[in-house]
């Protein structure tokens, strides 16, 4: 996660004595706004199954996923397969798609067209309680 | 021109988005307290299950076909619904919302010479943003975008969008569009016009305009230009917070008991439907809201409020104190003190005018003729003198057995993905 960079900073603190009111800021800093981007087509979904060592997101982690952004190359993204919700990293070859999981334990999955397969939606972020 | 966008089977392709594994399958979706099915998939229509089947009635062939049934989850379509009104307000400068599902969209001004490739896209993009598949209709009148709206429903072939504007195409499809099926011909009215021989849309447009205003009024009047390619059913672009009522109090004490909040938000419920009928209208959504004292030290505030989009506007005391009654269990949190509640009636309409469905006729004169009723005596008796007894008797349990989970508006209801 690179979110902390799109953080605002709200003015700076000044040296005297300062009312508190100065330092009201006019618009708080609302989470949802910035994981958030278009309402209309973001789901939240939450990781089950155990959690694992070197794997991106563990269990009980909050994953934000934005139906309205296109599958790319490289991107995490929500698939449903065998009657499943997964995680997987998206990875187009030019003859095929690559479902590469999380946990480096879990071998790369070959998709074809024989498989039943969709893309639900592309991960935008991860909430992780630390 | 003017567009209706229709969801599809909208409660069954709610519970679709979250389970996939369910498409090409047939599902029904049965109404508050899993009474009678309310929503149908294809494959459950072609099992010839009936709108407003009793669950009794059908559960040989739920069991014998393998049908998927769901109990009515309201937050959850009520979530899908703000979605895809979302979708459609990006994509038209004026919409409005017709119902759950429905929405009219005003393109007049729209310098658009691709309404079919519009209508198309639009359906593909609600499907992409929100997993709900929509049938999108554009013709020169509402009624008429209606009407194109449903040919993309039988024929998967126009891709969930249909541009209905030659003369030539309106006529056809008028031909053989039956006369129940117009919007605004009313349950009375088609009985009475096929006995006449008017049996379709086009014998109906075909009347003289005198003839029908003497048969029908105004109202049969509007239908029949508009089925001639003139607008005359006026567009209601209201905003949703516009026009509302609400009936809101702070308590002198504060509630923790489920039941005593029930009964002062039933009281704000049975005021509101009162208020509907004295102005002789209906409301097609309605708001609940419940908070904790703003002022308690050491605490923090509590506010919940849900907002239940209705699928028939109402202005009855019992429809409204039981949905109210439903959303209040929703925010309701226990071992919190509330200390004001309320119920806002919005998307307000006249009752004259509002579309024909399954649950008018039989059950909505019944419930007329019971609130006129019940008016008339808290007239002469005073108010109080007769209540709709949803409180203060045992709480009785609504049968829900096959919802599924607040997928969108809980956070212990989130969909589970593996790694």
């Amino acid at each position: 996660m690179s979110a902390d960079t799109e953080f605002d900073m709200l003015g700076e603190v000044r040296a005297g004595f300062p009312s508190p009111a100065d330092e009201e800021p006019t618009e708080k800093l609302d989470l949802v706004r910035l994981v958030v981007r278009h309402p209309a087509s973001t789901f939240f979904f939450r990781v089950g199954g155990t959690s694992m060592v070197d794997a991106e997101m563990d269990e009980g982690d909050i994953i934000i996923v934005d139906r309205s952004i296109e599958p790319y190359n490289g991107c995490s993204a929500v698939c449903f397969i065998d009657g499943e919700f997964t995680v997987k990293r998206i990875e187009q070859h030019a003859d095929h798609t690559l479902l590469v999981a999380a946990n480096p334990k879990f071998k790369p999955l070959r998709i074809t067209p024989d498989n039943d397969f969709t893309i639900w939606g592309v991960v935008t972020y991860v909430i992780k309680k630390m | 021109m003017f567009a209706l966008a229709d969801c599809n089977n909208f409660f069954v392709s709610c519970e679709r988005v979250f389970r996939p594994d369910l498409e090409g399958r047939p599902v029904v979706v049965l109404s508050h307290n899993d009474g009678c099915a309310i929503a149908r998939s294809n494959e459950a229509k072609a099992l010839g299950i009936k709108m407003g089947d009793p669950l009794f009635k059908i559960r040989d062939v739920v069991e014998r076909h393998d049908v998927t049934v769901f109990s009515t989850n309201m937050s959850l379509y009520a979530d899908f619904s703000r979605r895809v009104r979302a979708v459609l307000r990006d994509s038209a400068p004026c919409i409005e919302v017709y119902s759950i599902d429905e929405a009219f969209l005003d393109l007049r001004g729209v310098d658009n010479p691709d309404f079919d490739g519009f209508a198309k896209a639009l359906s593909k993009r609600c499907r992409r943003l929100t997993g709900i598949p929509m049938s999108v209709g554009v013709a020169p009148t509402k009624t008429l975008a209606k009407i194109a709206a449903e040919l993309c429903k039988s024929y998967p072939k126009l891709a969930g969008g249909c541009f209905m504007y030659r003369p030539q195409d309106i006529e056809k499809v008028l031909r053989r569009w039956p006369i129940e099926d117009v919007w605004g011909i009313g349950r009375r009215s088609a009985p009475r016009l096929k006995a006449m021989g008017i049996k379709s849309a086009y014998d109906f447009r075909s009347l003289k305009e005198d003839y029908v205003r003497r048969m029908m009024g105004i109202t049969g009047v509007r239908t029949w230009q508009e089925l001639h390619g003139i607008p005359a059913i006026g567009f209601e672009a209201k905003s949703d917070a516009k026009q509302s009522i609400c009936n809101s109090r702070s308590f002198s004490t504060e509630i923790y008991d489920f039941g005593e909040l029930m009964e002062q938000v039933a009281k704000f419920a049975s005021m509101t439907a009162e208020k509907l009928r004295s102005q002789g209208s209906v409301c097609s959504s309605l708001t609940v809201f419940a908070a904790t004292n703003r002022f308690h030290e050491g605490e923090v505030q509590q506010y919940g409020h849900i907002c239940v989009p209705l699928s028939e506007p109402t202005d009855s005391t019992i429809d409204i104190v039981r949905i109210v009654r439903e959303a209040l269990r929703e925010i309701y949190v226990r071992g919190t003190g509330y200390k004001k509640a309320g119920v806002i009636a919005s998307g307000i309409m006249p009752r004259e005018g509002i579309a024909v469905s399954m649950f008018d006729g039989e059950h909505q004169d019944r419930h007329r003729r019971l609130m006129s009723a019940i008016d008339d005596i808290r007239r002469r008796a005073g108010d109080g003198s007769v209540i709709v007894a949803s409180e203060g008797l045992a709480e009785v349990k609504a049968n829900s057995a096959h919802r599924s989970p607040a997928y969108t508006t809980r956070w212990s209801d989130l969909p589970i993905v593996s790694l």
